[in-house]
């Protein structure tokens, strides 16, 4: 196995340092990004559950994404067969889930998760993609404030 | 813009190997029937640039309203 190698990239939260090993490969980028194909995950906080979807290539280029079980347990995503062969999916249980998140300006109490297109990553593959959800029953900007106990 | 006109059971070929077929019509309703390869996916464009949207304003929060929200909703608030 080849030895761990880092790299250092430009981020929105400054410089990191990365592991290759870490770098997730979009082979359709993001939608209305489809040109862009290698991103890491880094953290925003150690507590939070937040994160940064930054792109390696383009230090302005980073998503603020959330792993929505956190607030939404029986969050579902429904994945088509060209999905799956996309993200090279043999067993569901190499699945990551993210979604993008909104925070308006000077509100973040009004933070939202964005739940119609979530971006899934194959963890033990490092291919990831985002799934537009056709006919989810969720809001697509689903307020955190309103998230039920 | 191509535009071709196309009767109900008529098709379409894009390239070697995507087929867009006209099932019926029906009012103001067209039902197209679509063969393409397993590996593409096809999206209604409302659903595309309702999620293009989100990503940008995923991409647009400033640094501090960005930390305010981690703050905000720290995972153990949540448990």
């Amino acid at each position: 196995m080849a030895r761990e190698r880092k790299q250092v990239i430009q981020t929105r939260l400054g410089e990191r340092e990365i592991s290759t090993d870490a770098i997730v490969y979009f082979p359709r980028g993001l939608v209305g990004l489809e040109d862009k194909r290698e991103y890491v995950l880094l953290q925003v906080r150690d507590d939070s559950p937040f994160m940064l979807l930054q792109c390696v290539t383009d230090p302005g280029l980073g998503l603020l994404v959330a792993d929505p079980y956190v607030f939404i347990k029986d969050y579902d995503v429904k994945l088509d067969k060209a999905e799956k062969k996309i993200l090279k999916l043999s067993n569901i249980r190499q699945l990551a889930v993210l979604v993008t998140v909104t925070i308006p300006q000077d509100k973040p109490e009004d933070t939202t998760l964005n739940l119609s297109g979530p971006i899934l990553v194959n963890t033990e593959e490092r291919v990831g993609l985002q799934a537009p959800q056709i006919e989810s029953g969720y809001p697509a900007w689903y307020r955190l404030s309103d998230k039920k106990e | 813009m191509l535009i071709l006109t196309r009767k109900p059971g008529e098709s379409l070929y894009l390239g070697d190997n995507i087929k867009l077929k006209i099932l019926n019509i029906q009012g103001k309703q067209i039902k197209i029937g679509l063969d393409v390869p397993d590996d593409m996916t096809v999206y209604r464009e409302e659903v595309y640039l309702k999620i293009k949207e989100q990503n940008r304003q995923a991409l647009e929060s400033s640094q501090q309203d960005l930390l305010a929200a981690a703050t905000l909703w720290l995972e153990k608030e949540s448990k």
